[in-house]
């Protein structure tokens, strides 16, 4: 370690006692532990925002009463919440599951509800992305301000996002909807408090905003396609369509399953465009309903966040397992 | 000849297209990609085309039915807006929230990008993994216990245990109870980048700072940083843009929309939403207010924010 005892002396002769001391100390670390030490803000940071409240939301999930007159119940809020006995605390005529197989039923059920918004979005922002994908992917005049058209929404704050569909689908004033009434799509009244219309009109703000980030995962791996496939196709005489289907597809698609369960996670968090465009009572997402008991019914509210973060890491699970298997 | 098959066929021109494109299919091509094109442009521009109707429209004139085009040029909209509500100053509360937030991620996910970047030691993989999930769960996931210690009603107690460590100030209508939130939710993504960009430097510059006789932190703040500006001006942007536009903690950690207690843009928009339930027009202008200085952004830095985005989500 002569380079070391180099430095420090410069240092020593520079600054004061107690910082050159420590940085002796830092500068003479093994390398292990000086990994350790550059990582400590960030598990300080992450343990005290994410780890601790993670770990404690399952503690406060367990108590009855878990501030004031705390007793352990063990596994009887989850019990509960899924044989419907904690429905009373949930917003409106909200449930967790529905309590029948009726269309109306299954859209008071904050579980479904979030599942549909999922399924639905993440299906067409990845239709949507790959066509915007493939547009991009081309040379062309003017791609620069295309792709800036194409990128805007993702960028747009998710309360002016909320703020533009209500201002589009308000029925006194927006034109979409008396449009989408007549096709008997939505409710033409009082369409921001009926459960379906409200639900529909989130999922086409949420697909308005979010393809454009489904379509620049695709993007990125569109363009890691070797060119030089598609001279020898062009060679062998294959059509446009044949060459998508043959290269650009099968290529493409181990990206696109990355992206898709990249955003059916962050798809299930949804919360801030319906509490802008419409209420969390008329679109009970699982978000919605730990935000309603916050502060109010804790172990509710931990119960609610607790099955969520389950549900997410089975997801996660996977991705990881992805991530390993291609050798992360 | 072409004219005298048109005049025989009553729809020519469509003939004449259709033949000319089987012989030469790259027409067809070229006319979907323009149709695709157009599409996307209009569905994604669209909105915003809304927002500036019903800002110039007269608010009198938008509840007597509005239709595609601006009835009218109310450009005092614009002025209004600042006046009903006091919005530059949630603005500013938005600005200030997002560079502190930037600069603390971007410190300290620099430190953690240079040791996964740089770094052999065991325990990288699983750590980074580690960082990686804890990024997918959601803002809900954390929200129940953070929200009874910040309102100070809570004290923090070991889990599991009955042990109560302390009870912290009371943090809620502070910027410290939404700086420390999105700090988490944005380090992650931050660490992705930097590590990308930090582990791209050739060892031998860093080893030349080294034999120089600067220390290995001042190292990374002399030759690496310096070196990987561009990666973390991209860090940087990510991170200002996700803390601007960021709405479940910025809701929630902010009691009541006052922006003399720290309401962010959120409040801001809001508040005329509470306040004038039917002001249209000034939801609109206070909507395109609040997007430009993101759409600005988005137009300087477009290239940083498309690789920063596919490098940092696509960790591969």
């Amino acid at each position: 370690m002569s380079t070391d005892t180099a430095a420090d002396r410069r240092r020593e002769s520079g600054s004061g006692g107690a910082l050159s001391g420590v940085t002796r100390w830092v500068e003479n670390l093994g390398e292990t532990a000086f990994a350790y030490l550059l990582l400590t803000p960030v598990f300080v940071i992450l343990g005290a925002i994410a780890f601790y409240p993670l770990l404690r939301t399952l503690e406060l999930s367990m108590f009855a009463d878990p501030y004031t007159d705390p007793q352990f119940i063990g596994l009887e809020n989850y019990v509960a919440l899924f044989d419907g006995g904690l429905n009373g605390f949930l917003p409106g005529t909200t449930t967790f599951l529905p309590s029948s197989l009726s269309l109306t039923a299954i859209l008071r059920s904050s579980l479904m509800v979030t599942l549909i918004f999922t399924a639905v979005t993440v299906l067409f922002e990845t239709v949507i992305g790959l066509g915007q994908a493939l547009v991009l992917d081309q040379d062309f005049r003017g791609r620069r301000w295309v792709r800036v058209a194409i990128i805007i929404p993702w960028a747009v704050p998710i309360v002016i996002q909320g703020m533009i569909f209500l201002l589009m689908f308000q029925p006194n004033i927006g034109f979409a909807t008396p449009f989408l009434a007549d096709l008997g799509i939505i409710e033409g009244t009082n369409t921001l408090n009926d459960p379906w219309s409200s639900l529909f009109i989130v999922m086409i703000a949420d697909i308005w905003k979010t393809s454009a980030f489904m379509a620049l995962l695709i993007l990125a791996g569109l363009q890691s396609i070797d060119r030089s496939l598609y001279n020898v196709a062009k060679v062998a005489g294959a059509s446009k369509w044949q060459q998508f289907k043959l290269i650009t597809f099968p290529l493409v698609l181990p990206t696109i399953g990355v992206a898709i369960l990249f955003r059916t996670v962050a798809a299930m968090r949804v919360y801030g465009v319906i509490d802008t465009t419409s209420k969390c009572e008329v679109v009970p997402s699982l978000s919605c309903m730990v935000v309603a008991n916050l502060g109010i019914n804790t172990e509710v509210a931990a119960v609610i966040a607790f099955v969520t973060a389950i549900i997410i890491a089975a997801v996660v699970s996977v991705i990881i397992y992805q991530q390993y298997r291609e050798g992360f | 000849m072409a004219t005298e098959s048109d005049s025989k066929t009553s729809d020519g021109p469509l003939n004449r297209w259709a033949s000319r494109s089987i012989r030469n299919p790259e027409r067809t091509y070229r006319a979907m990609f323009y149709v695709a094109a157009i599409f996307f442009i209009v569905t994604t521009m669209f909105p915003f085309y809304w927002l500036i109707v019903l800002a110039l429209t007269p608010n009198n004139e938008i509840l007597n039915g509005i239709g595609l085009v601006p009835e009218g040029f109310n450009v005092y909209a614009f002025v209004e807006v600042f006046q009903q509500v006091p919005f530059h100053f949630y603005m500013l509360n938005s600005f200030i929230l997002a560079t502190v937030t930037t600069v603390i991620v971007l410190f300290i996910a620099s430190f953690a990008g240079y040791v996964f970047g740089r770094l052999e030691f065991p325990g990288r993989g699983v750590l980074m993994l580690l960082i990686l999930a804890i990024s997918y769960f959601p803002p809900a996931a954390f929200v129940v216990p953070l929200f009874d210690i910040f309102t100070g009603n809570s004290p923090i107690v070991v889990p599991f245990t009955e042990i109560a460590l302390f009870t912290p100030p009371r943090l809620i209508n502070t910027p410290a109870a939404m700086v420390l939130p999105f700090s988490a939710l944005f380090l992650p993504l931050s660490i992705f980048v930097l590590t990308t960009f930090y582990g791209q430097i050739p060892d031998g510059l860093e080893d030349a700072a080294r034999v120089e006789g600067t220390t290995r932190i001042g190292a990374l703040f002399r030759v690496i940083i310096p070196l990987s500006a561009p990666g973390v001006a991209t860090a940087g942007v990510l991170t200002f843009i996700s803390v601007y536009n960021e709405y479940f903690f910025s809701q929630i950690m902010a009691l009541g929309n006052d922006y003399t207690q720290w309401s962010p843009l959120v409040g801001g928009i809001l508040s005329y939403q509470t306040q004038y339930t039917t002001s249209f027009n000034l939801f609109a202008a206070a909507s395109i207010i609040g997007v430009l200085p993101v759409a600005i952004l988005v137009i300087v830095a477009q290239e940083r924010i498309v690789s920063g985005l596919t490098a940092g989500a696509l960790k591969e």
